[in-house]
């Protein structure tokens, strides 16, 4: 690497050793900052918004991964819940057409400030990705949850052609993410499985543990019922804070 | 004494103007010569030429085979009623954006058949503008952006105002078009003006031209009594239109009608992009008409003519008013896809009664939210590109059918009236599908042991249930009975299965996530 001039390096001890990265030819490269300026939306569930330290950060993209029955649905309805009760009026691209007002309603979301998103069978990605990018441009949307979570075998027919799910490019994660940060929303990714790569600025890894289903104590005739699910949620990506810490769950069934 | 003040918006050549709004390529060539003429045969007749035809010495009254021999490269255009129709109508709009009574004078015959008018209430502008000149103005820059080119003359009566916007477009000087006539200003105005610009009866004129009376002033000499002895009420009438006495009701508040594009093809047409290409100037005609009275566009009627003489008539509404160009297109490609038209299309109307813009009242302590124009743009192009039924705010349904859900327009003040129910700490939810998946199970006893389906297959661990609802039982095709179990299979997947009683088939409905 070439010797940094001193003009230089008084600039970048000023800015900071965190915010500036040095390119293969010695030439400042402004990095994204690595904590987040705005606010964060807290999820309503203390021991995932400990992990995040205060929630999801706006202005950033997050994905929030599993298979199914490992609880994240319920992490994002339940950050749904906890933004649309202050008040504030969110978004849902729901790729599957799996959201449940019944359940979301039960969760504590506020469903008249739910602006519900199907996009078309047919041209799927193309569509979703369309309205993601319109409603980053929206500005007023604090949170915006793309729903890309799809059932482990199950396929959307369309005709008699087998339509797979979308899967966004690289490119368009890193559109995605600019957009989210020039307007402040915070962009959450449902997903089955990592998508977004190094765009993201957090990942959670949900991991299933255990469903307890139980019945009345001393009542060997009462019915058994699913009291809850206990789950695991793994940080597998920060780019601010250590990577691997682990926080357990219990989703309650009552409200489903 | 009279002390309104009327400005009158006149467009002496409305065929031309009519015929460069619908093809702004002919405007775009100053230099190009097209004329438009009543027909196509060469006896029919030219009523408009272009500013390099009359250059050429064409001018209007004479034959197309005439301006043919005149100028080879004529570009010859059909005059349209249709197109004329929708022009004048802008022209009133024109009128009532900038004043709030306004009408459109009736069309003339003869020598003024190409002439549109409307006057509108000049009263006390020149608080609003400064001075009626700046009125004037504006209201000459405000037709030009829908592509009519007027004269502009403000004077204290209806007659004087139109007599004054006449003159300034038979003036020598072109470049005048506008005139502000003072009360004290308007006898001395008026008197040099022929008496062809009053367009009187031809019999009146002849008599009038015999008698050696070619000005304004000149009939104002004549006595009354007279004139209306020889001549009839019709001599008196132009006396009175001359001399700016005439009876005038005032004008009327303006009419909730709609606003109408149309526009007939030349040649009948049956491809989409053809079709859609014609539809787009319209629609953009439609909106710049709806953007000067301050409306937006939540609805749209299509009539198609078919070739034949069928019609064909469609509706097409968005998610919300706008003004947005791109969102229509998309809304009417995706109808006309849906429906493609029986026949080719000879013409095309579009109409609509607009909508005002919608202005929402923020609140002081809560969010400010989306801004409602910005919001309303975002779900009119969202509902373009997924549908009509894909874009809202969800809503439990009024129905215990197990899975019924409604979707509601999505609603800005809405959204902030709202309550939100108490969150519930670490709720379990539910993933629906939709269209539920089918399963096979085994059943021993009472209770599902194995599953089989595309979601998740293996011994079942844990079962709960079943819980039985039914409903509708009194219609045979809504009728439900469904017997429902929360489920967990070896693989860790925890369900909710369900058994279709009406059916006798097992599926899978939900998956708790």
């Amino acid at each position: 690497m070439p010797p940094i001039s001193p003009r230089l390096s008084r600039l970048l001890s000023d800015l900071g050793p965190q915010r500036v990265r040095l390119g293969n030819d010695g030439r400042s490269d402004l990095a994204p900052p690595c904590l987040p300026t705005g606010a964060c939306l807290p999820t309503g569930v203390g021991a995932v918004d400990h992990l995040l330290r205060g929630g999801f950060p706006c202005g950033q993209l997050c994905e929030v991964t599993g298979p199914i029955s490992s609880g994240r649905t319920s992490l994002g309805l339940s950050l749904l819940a906890r933004t649309t009760q202050g008040g504030e009026c969110v978004a849902i691209v729901d790729c599957a057409n799996s959201f449940d007002p019944r359940s979301a309603r039960a969760a504590g979301v506020a469903l008249e400030r739910v602006l519900w998103i199907r996009p078309p069978l047919e041209r799927k990605r193309h569509q979703t990705l369309r309205c993601v990018e319109r409603l980053l441009e929206t500005d007023g949307f604090p949170l915006v949850l793309l729903d890309l979570a799809r059932i482990s075998g199950t396929a959307q027919t369309h005709g008699n052609r087998v339509v797979p799910p979308p899967a966004p490019s690289a490119s368009s994660w890193l559109r995605l993410a600019r957009l989210a940060a020039g307007t402040g929303t915070a962009l959450v990714v449902l997903s089955h499985e990592r998508m977004t790569g190094s765009h993201a600025y957090l990942a959670l890894e949900m991991q299933s543990a255990r469903a307890c289903f139980d019945r009345d104590e001393g009542n060997d005739n009462a019915p058994a019922l699913l009291e809850h699910l206990e789950t695991r949620a793994v940080l597998v990506r920060h780019r601010a804070a250590p990577t691997g810490a682990i926080a357990s769950l219990r989703l309650g069934a009552r409200a489903a | 004494m009279n002390t309104g003040r009327i400005a009158c918006l006149l467009v002496p050549d409305l065929p031309l103007c009519a015929a460069l709004r619908a093809d702004p390529g002919l405007a775009d060539r100053p230099d190009l010569e097209f004329v438009v003429t009543s027909g196509t045969e060469g006896r029919s007749q030219v009523v408009a030429v272009s500013p390099a035809a009359a250059h050429l010495g064409l001018q209007v009254g004479c034959s197309l085979a005439h301006a043919r021999a005149v100028c080879r490269s004529l570009r010859v255009v059909l005059a349209s009623p249709e197109l004329e129709r929708s022009a004048r109508q802008a022209l009133l709009d024109v009128a009532l954006s900038l004043s709030p009574r306004a009408v459109l004078m009736q069309a003339r015959s003869g020598d003024f058949a190409a002439e549109a008018a409307a006057l509108a209430d000049a009263s006390g502008v020149a608080a609003l503008f400064g001075s009626e000149q700046r009125f004037a103005s504006a209201l000459g820059a405000r037709a030009e952006t829908v592509g009519l080119a007027a004269r502009v003359a403000i004077a204290s009566t209806r007659s004087t105002a139109h007599l004054a916007a006449r003159a300034l477009t038979h003036q020598s000087q072109a470049s005048h078009t506008i005139a502000v006539l003072d009360c004290s200003d308007e006898t001395c105005f008026l008197a040099p003006l022929a008496i062809d610009l009053l367009d009187p009866p031809d019999d009146l004129a002849q008599a009038l031209t015999h008698l050696g009376v070619y000005h304004v002033r000149d009939l104002l000499r004549l006595p009354r009594q007279q004139l209306l002895h020889r001549f009839g009420p019709s001599a008196l009438e132009l006396v009175r239109r001359a001399s700016g006495n005439d009876a005038e009701e005032p004008l009327p508040a303006p009419a909730r009608t709609g606003f109408e594009e149309s526009i007939a093809l030349e040649f009948a047409i049956d491809q989409l992009e053809q079709l859609l290409f014609a539809l787009r100037g319209a629609l953009s005609r439609l909106i710049e008409r709806l953007t000067l009275r301050g409306m937006a566009l939540d609805a749209l009627e299509i009539e198609l003519l078919l070739e034949g003489g069928g019609r064909d008539v469609r509706r097409v509404a968005g998610a919300a008013p706008t003004r947005d160009i791109r969102v229509w297109l998309r809304l009417v490609t995706l109808a006309l896809e849906s429906r493609p038209p029986p026949a080719p299309i000879e013409g095309i109307a579009v109409r609509t009664r607009g909508c005002p813009e919608r202005s929402d009242q923020l609140d002081l302590f809560g969010p400010s939210g989306p801004d409602p124009r910005a919001l309303e743009h975002t779900l009119a192009a969202l509902e373009a590109w997924c549908g009509t039924q894909a874009v809202g705010a969800p809503a439990i349904a009024n129905d215990h059918r197990p899975g019924a859900y409604a979707l509601q327009p999505f609603a800005l003040a809405k959204a902030r009236r709202a309550e939100a129910p108490p969150q519930a700490a670490h709720a379990l939810v539910v993933r629906a599908l939709r269209p539920p998946v089918a399963a096979q199970v085994r059943v021993r006893g009472a209770h599902p042991v194995h599953l089989r389906s595309a979601v998740s297959s293996g011994e079942i661990l844990h079962t709960a249930g079943p819980w039985r609802s039914t409903g509708h039982w009194w219609s045979q095709e809504e009728r439900y009975a469904f017997d429902h179990y929360d489920i967990q299979t070896s693989d860790g997947s925890v369900l909710r299965l369900c058994f279709d009683w009406m059916h006798d088939c097992w599926f899978v409905d939900a998956v708790y996530d």
